[in-house]
């Protein structure tokens, strides 16, 4: 593969045929096993400390609350997702409607409010994490998980 | 000045290989420092995107109070294959998630002991006022692929608050610049 040059100027001869071979056995490790990195990052989630679960929210919590509903259509293999009684397709049209209902909350004297969101065990992970994406684009910071089923369609 | 000897034309050619040696150290190079040797990478999944994560901090995971937990679909082979999961569908066979720690899986219904053990190994020297208990201090990332039940990923939440673990993160995503605000 490799040879030698110039061998009459240079008094000390190295073959360097093992290293270039190494060298190119090494190579070809690193490109096949090569993967370009994706940036992460991580949103907070911490639980509140002694507080558990306070089970299902009664009437008048709910009025204190953005609430997103969302349900998995397994026939159609997509998320419903649904605030109140009405179904919001659309990404903007979801985060509008967010961003309104938390500045009511807002203007009706409730700072604390938090945005639930109150999933379908089946609902994918992805789904929920654009629902909470959105929210943090409105810098909304409370984001509550609600626990158990939620209520029937 | 000593004169360079003119190759005959009956010489075999000669060539330098001194800059392909350069060239093959700096490909090496380039290879080695851009391989991701992580633990966290042996699972494969993808993570949901989202613009809004704050930057992951690599010095805090390299402490001993953190602990990764990834939520990925069951890899095929060992005569296990899930048609669904392989054509890019969403699988919502309870069975087919699993919990990984440092390499190794679990299912919701063995994982609770495993957190137990991470919580112990940095619990809190003084009794939080508001828990009234001695709480944990590690801190949690939950790396979930982007299909997998949400269910799983509430259940785990649910299982390190059993654990006395409260400092829970999730990872994401960082959308490319171009995709930004999408």
């Amino acid at each position: 593969m490799a040879g030698g040059a110039m061998d009459e100027d240079n008094p000390v001869a190295i073959n360097v045929t093992p290293l270039i071979d190494v060298i190119f056995c090494l190579c070809v490790f690193f490109m096949c096993s090569f993967r370009f990195k994706q940036l992460e990052g991580k949103f907070d989630t911490w639980l509140p400390k002694g507080k558990g679960s306070s089970g299902v929210a009664n009437a008048t919590d709910i009025l204190k609350e953005v609430r997103i509903a969302m349900f998995w259509d397994k026939a159609a293999a997509r998320t419903i997702r649904r605030m109140g009684t009405r179904e919001v397709r659309d990404d903007t049209e979801l985060q509008t409607l967010i961003r309104d209902s938390y500045r009511d909350l807002m203007l009706a004297n409730v700072p604390d409010a938090p945005v639930t969101i109150d999933a379908q065990a089946d609902v994918p992970w992805n789904d929920v994490m654009k629902v909470v994406n959105m929210c943090k684009r409105e810098k909304i910071d409370k984001i509550e998980f609600a626990l158990g089923a939620p209520p029937p369609q | 000045m000593k004169k360079r000897k003119k190759a005959d034309v009956g010489d075999p050619p000669m060539c330098n290989l001194i800059a392909m040696v350069d060239i093959m150290f700096l490909l090496l190079l380039f290879f080695m420092l851009g391989a991701d040797m992580g633990q966290r990478e042996l699972a494969e999944l993808v993570l949901p995107k989202a613009d809004q994560v704050k930057p992951d901090d690599k010095k805090e995971k390299t402490t001993d109070k953190y602990t990764t937990i990834n939520v990925h679909h069951k890899y095929p082979g060992g005569g296990f294959s899930c048609p669904i999961n392989e054509s890019g569908g969403v699988c919502r066979e309870s069975d087919h998630w699993m919990y990984a720690i440092r390499g190794r899986e679990y299912t919701a219904a063995d994982v609770l002991p495993r957190l137990e053990e991470e919580a112990a190994e940095a619990m809190e020297t003084e009794i939080d006022p508001k828990a009234g208990q001695l709480l944990s201090g590690r801190k949690i990332l939950i790396r979930a692929d982007l299909a997998a039940p949400f269910g799983d990923v509430n259940k785990l939440i649910e299982l390190c608050g059993k654990a006395k673990m409260y400092k829970i993160e999730v990872a994401a995503a960082q959308p490319p610049p171009d995709e930004m605000g999408k």
